[in-house]
């Protein structure tokens, strides 16, 4: 086994071919699992995971670990909404106000300044996304619940994202479930993933089954222009489409009047929500070719993990026909799989259920 | 409003004024036809749309052979699991129906068991079945049609009458024992269509586009139309009404070939009425208004009604609506819904629905009428259809007991006042009577009256305010325009272009109405009635059994009407 198989606990820093779900106490669900994926032969974007142990240090060797333990304990219970609003106000403000220690900025620098040099890029623009631990597990309750940051460049905002990420965990929502739950924080570390920004023709999300009936005969595509902020934060109404699992076939697809668009703001250097231009908001996002491009990677997604699996997908501009759609991240569904029989047609029995039985037809 | 309307202002043991019948009347019926009992309020009883005028004491034979008797053996015989049946109650002339329970728990069970057995055998051979029974039918028809009353006695007359009524009863046992199960399998489908998540506006275009002898009898009137505009008659019948037609083109020297090939139509397509089972009516052949009024509004539109090119147009949408519904199905989700197409176009309940009336519903009456007009010029009667407001037993006592028919004049007057006056109390019958439940198991019920849940509801919610009526989407698009509220066809006449069509229900004589409205709205009614039909027929938006719009919609007032979801909006009239 090469030095780099496992992520090196000094560095704090974890490549993604290194990672996989053997990783994910200290990767974060959301790195651990593309790495799993880039190792099944998913396209997946490189990059790194800040790991857990830095997260638990930056909480340990600063006095922002104090500060938060003091916040929280002015909540006196999970019912008491307005303590828990101004304790996670506090909380992620002593985080995002501590600066990071030197040893681990240096080494995230080292990191982001190693991902530009391999893509041969000055201040390559990345995705800086939350991967907690317990996040998108299987329950996935806390899922959407940590925040994500698109097209950060140079390292000193790389840093002030990873930050943020961290700061994520105190989120009210976070900070009230976890007081419903029983569950403590520290058995919850935050990893971060900083990885490559794809450059986003369109993007959404899709799910393996039916996320609404849980008919395991469908799956379900959803998408907008450019990046897939404005779909995952609900922003903009996105197209849907239902494919067939078992012949592939395209049974349906809703354009929607798609108004706004998370696009590249490259005077700023961020991803950024803007009006949709007219020409484009009611146009299909997703052509037959690239929409089976989708369906194969969840469905090498959902074999790979032998359980109904939702994605987010990323088209990305320079991708040709027949190439593989970028994977950028993959969890169980929270809907349960219908346990629907199939309908058989008996007349029979369809007589005594809608002739017979009172109820007649809705 | 209570669920319990009250049933005593109809409650009486006097069918007509002079009639009770005797103990144990119709002894072969699992529950005989009656007026109403106080009793009666326990259960739920609706306005049948299909009487508007109420019937006369001989067209009550209709409810205790047919309607009572012929749903009641085959609901036994198939047999239906929950239900017996429907019965009916008389309120005043009006007939109000209700299902007729099966009330052990066991028997149910045991019936589900039988019909478990039977319908699948039914459905298979549904073919040989019905061309059995048109055989029957036809071997009926064609004696009771043929038969030429010149020189007959009264006691032939008498036989002819029996026997007419024997063929009616026996008519209406087919009727039901064959609308019964494909109705059953016709309603499946659509719970199967429903479960795929099929459009429902778009479930009744997968079996449309078969001919029927309906469409035939269109077609010859079409044919009629081309040649009375060929033969240069097109300006007496744009200037003559209906009712004088038929004298004006005796008169008229040219229309004497018209004429005759008129004749030889009416032979063969003029044994029709154009209500259902309703002794008074007069059919085509008796009355020529009808037809002749037909030809005048089809003379007066431009162009043809080219049947091939409609038909085409059918059988295309139809093929176009399976191919769009299959392909948002999953291969998986394909395999049902193409076994249960299957099954339905096999035996096609909207097929049937529509070729049956030819046969049955406009036709079966026709002989006992015959016989009763027959009878009455034999009897010397003042009106050439007094018989028919005398009762069975009545007749019977004239033609074997001895009794003479001059001593039934004055009753036969007090009927005749009786029917009038409650014929204008149609508006204001009540909808419903007795006990309103949440639902109903006969399909009868279900699909020919429409009554689902938007029923009941709407029923439920009557003295509210309601502006938003649900019902059954017959007919998809959207309409809008100020409503007409109709109690009858010979209101039609009043209702402007564009305008909505508000009604109980429609039959084949409101069909000219349907060019110049705008959409329409039913009391009662499914997919495959009347209005429905004609409604998809001419691109017009309809929802049916929306229960009360003839009482909720006044005339003048705004309406929407949403046939792709079966919604009427309702705004007030006078109101912003």
């Amino acid at each position: 086994m090469t030095a780099g198989a496992h992520p090196a606990a000094s560095s704090g820093i974890a490549w993604i071919d290194d990672l996989s779900d053997a990783t994910l106490a200290r990767a974060g669900s959301k790195m651990a699992r593309l790495g799993t994926l880039r190792r099944h032969g998913l396209k997946v974007p490189d990059g790194f995971a800040v790991t857990t142990d830095v997260f638990v240090r930056f909480l340990e060797e600063t006095p922002a670990g104090r500060n938060v333990e003091a916040c929280l304990a002015r909540i006196r219970g999970p019912g008491d909404a307005e303590a828990i609003a101004v304790a996670s106000a506090a909380a992620r403000a002593a985080i995002e106000a501590q600066p990071i220690a030197a040893p681990i900025a240096q080494a995230i620098g080292d990191a982001y300044e190693e991902f530009c040099y391999r893509r041969r890029e000055l201040n390559s623009p990345v995705a800086i996304r939350s991967s907690a631990t317990g996040e998108d597990a299987a329950d996935a309750s806390f899922a959407g619940l940590f925040d994500t940051y698109l097209g950060v460049t140079g390292t000193e905002r790389v840093l002030e994202a990873v930050r943020r990420c961290w700061s994520s965990l105190f989120t009210e929502r976070a900070v009230g479930y976890r007081l419903r739950s029983g569950l403590d924080y520290k058995r919850s570390p935050m990893a971060v993933g900083v990885i490559a920004l794809v450059d986003a023709l369109a993007s959404g999300v899709a799910f393996s089954i039916h996320p609404v009936s849980g008919s395991t005969q469908r799956m379900v595509i959803e998408g907008s222009w450019g990046w897939g902020e404005a779909v995952v934060q609900g922003l903009v109404t996105p197209d849907h489409v239902e494919v067939g699992k078992s012949d592939r076939r395209i049974l349906d697809y809703q354009v929607a009047d798609k108004r706004v668009v998370s696009c590249f703001d490259y005077a700023r250097g961020l991803v950024v929500e803007h009006d949709m231009p007219k020409r484009l908001r009611n146009e299909r996002i997703l052509d037959g070719e690239q929409i089976a491009a989708v369906v194969d990677a969840v469905l090498a997604i959902e074999t790979c993990y032998g359980y109904p699996v939702d994605v987010e997908w990323v088209l990305d501009r320079h991708r040709r026909a027949g190439e593989q759609i970028t994977i950028v991240q993959a969890r169980p569904v929270t809907v349960k799989p219908a346990g629907d029989p199939l309908p058989q047609w008996n007349p029979v029995a369809y007589a005594a259920r809608y002739a017979f039985s009172g109820k007649g037809r809705s | 409003m209570a669920n319990v309307v009250s049933v005593d202002e109809f409650v009486t043991k006097e069918w007509y004024p002079g009639f009770t019948p005797a103990y144990g009347q119709a002894p072969w019926c699992t529950e005989p036809i009656d007026t109403f009992r106080k009793e009666d309020e326990k259960r739920f009883w609706f306005l049948d749309f299909h009487w508007p005028r109420g019937l006369s004491p001989m067209g009550i034979i209709f409810l205790e052979d047919g309607y009572a008797w012929g749903t009641q053996c085959s609901a036994q015989s198939l047999p239906l699991p929950p239900g017996k049946g429907i019965v009916q109650r008389l309120g005043g002339t009006h007939v109000y129906a209700s299902e007729v329970p099966t009330a052990s728990e066991w028997e149910i069970g045991f019936r589900a068991g039988r019909i478990g057995k039977n319908l699948p055998a039914f459905l298979q051979n549904f073919d040989q079945i019905w061309a059995n029974r048109v055989w029957e039918l036809e071997m009926g028809l064609k004696y009771f049609e043929s038969y030429d009353f010149a020189g007959k006695s009264v006691a032939q007359l008498a036989q002819y009458l029996v026997d007419a009524r024997e063929f009616h009863k026996r008519a209406w046992e087919i009727h039901f024992e064959i609308m019964y199960p494909l109705l059953a399998n016709y309603l499946g489908f659509y719970g199967v269509c429903g479960e795929l998540k099929i459009d429902p506006g778009e479930i009744s275009k997968f079996l449309q586009g078969y001919d029927t002898k309906i469409l035939a009898s269109d077609r010859e009137l079409w044919r009629m139309t081309r040649e009375a505009r060929s033969a240069g008659l097109k300006d007496l019948f744009a200037r003559t009404e209906p009712e004088n037609l038929h004298a004006a083109l005796k008169a008229e020297s040219r229309a004497a070939g018209w004429l005759k090939t008129f004749d030889e139509f009416l032979q063969i397509y003029g044994w029709r009425t154009e209500g259902i089972s309703d002794i008074n009516l007069a059919p085509w052949i008796e009355d020529t208004v009808s037809p002749l009024g037909t030809i005048k509004t089809f003379l007066q539109k431009s162009g043809d009604h080219d049947f091939d090119a409609a038909r085409k147009a059918a059988v295309a949408e139809r093929e176009a609506a399976i191919d769009k519904a299959r392909s948002k199905l999953t291969k998986e989700e394909q395999s049902p819904f193409d076994a249960a197409l299957a099954s339905c176009q096999k035996a096609n309940f909207a097929w049937w629905n529509d070729e049956h009336n030819f046969y049955i519903d406009l036709r079966a009456t026709i002989p006992m009428r015959r016989a009763c007009l027959a009878l009455a010029a034999a009897f010397g009667a003042g009106e050439k259809d007094d018989t028919l407001y005398l009762f069975w037993p009545e007749i019977m006592s004239i033609l074997h007991d001895g009794k003479r028919f001059a001593d039934f004049k004055g009753i036969i007057r007090d009927r005749r006042q009786y029917y009038t006056h409650w014929g204008d109390r149609r508006p204001q019958m009540p909808k419903v009577l007795g006990t309103i439940p949440d639902a109903v198991t006969d399909p009868i019920l279900i699909e020919i009256f429409g009554m689902h849940h938007h029923f009941f509801d709407a029923i439920k919610a009557k003295g509210k305010d309601v502006t938003t009526l649900s019902g059954v989407a017959a007919s998809s698009g959207k309409g809008r325009g100020k409503a007409r509220v109709l109690h009858g066809a010979s209101e039609l006449h009043r209702i402007l272009p564009g305008e909505i069509l508000v009604c109980e229900a429609t039959s084949p004589n409101w069909t000219p109405a349907f060019a110049k409205i705008a959409a329409c709205v039913c009391d009662g009614g499914g997919t495959l009635t009347h209005a429905a039909i004609i409604s998809r027929e001419y691109r017009i938006p309809c929802v049916v059994g929306v229960g009360l719009a003839t009482q909720v919609i006044r005339s003048g007032d705004e309406v929407e009407v949403d046939g792709t979801n079966g919604k009427v909006v309702v705004f007030r009239a006078g109101r912003a």
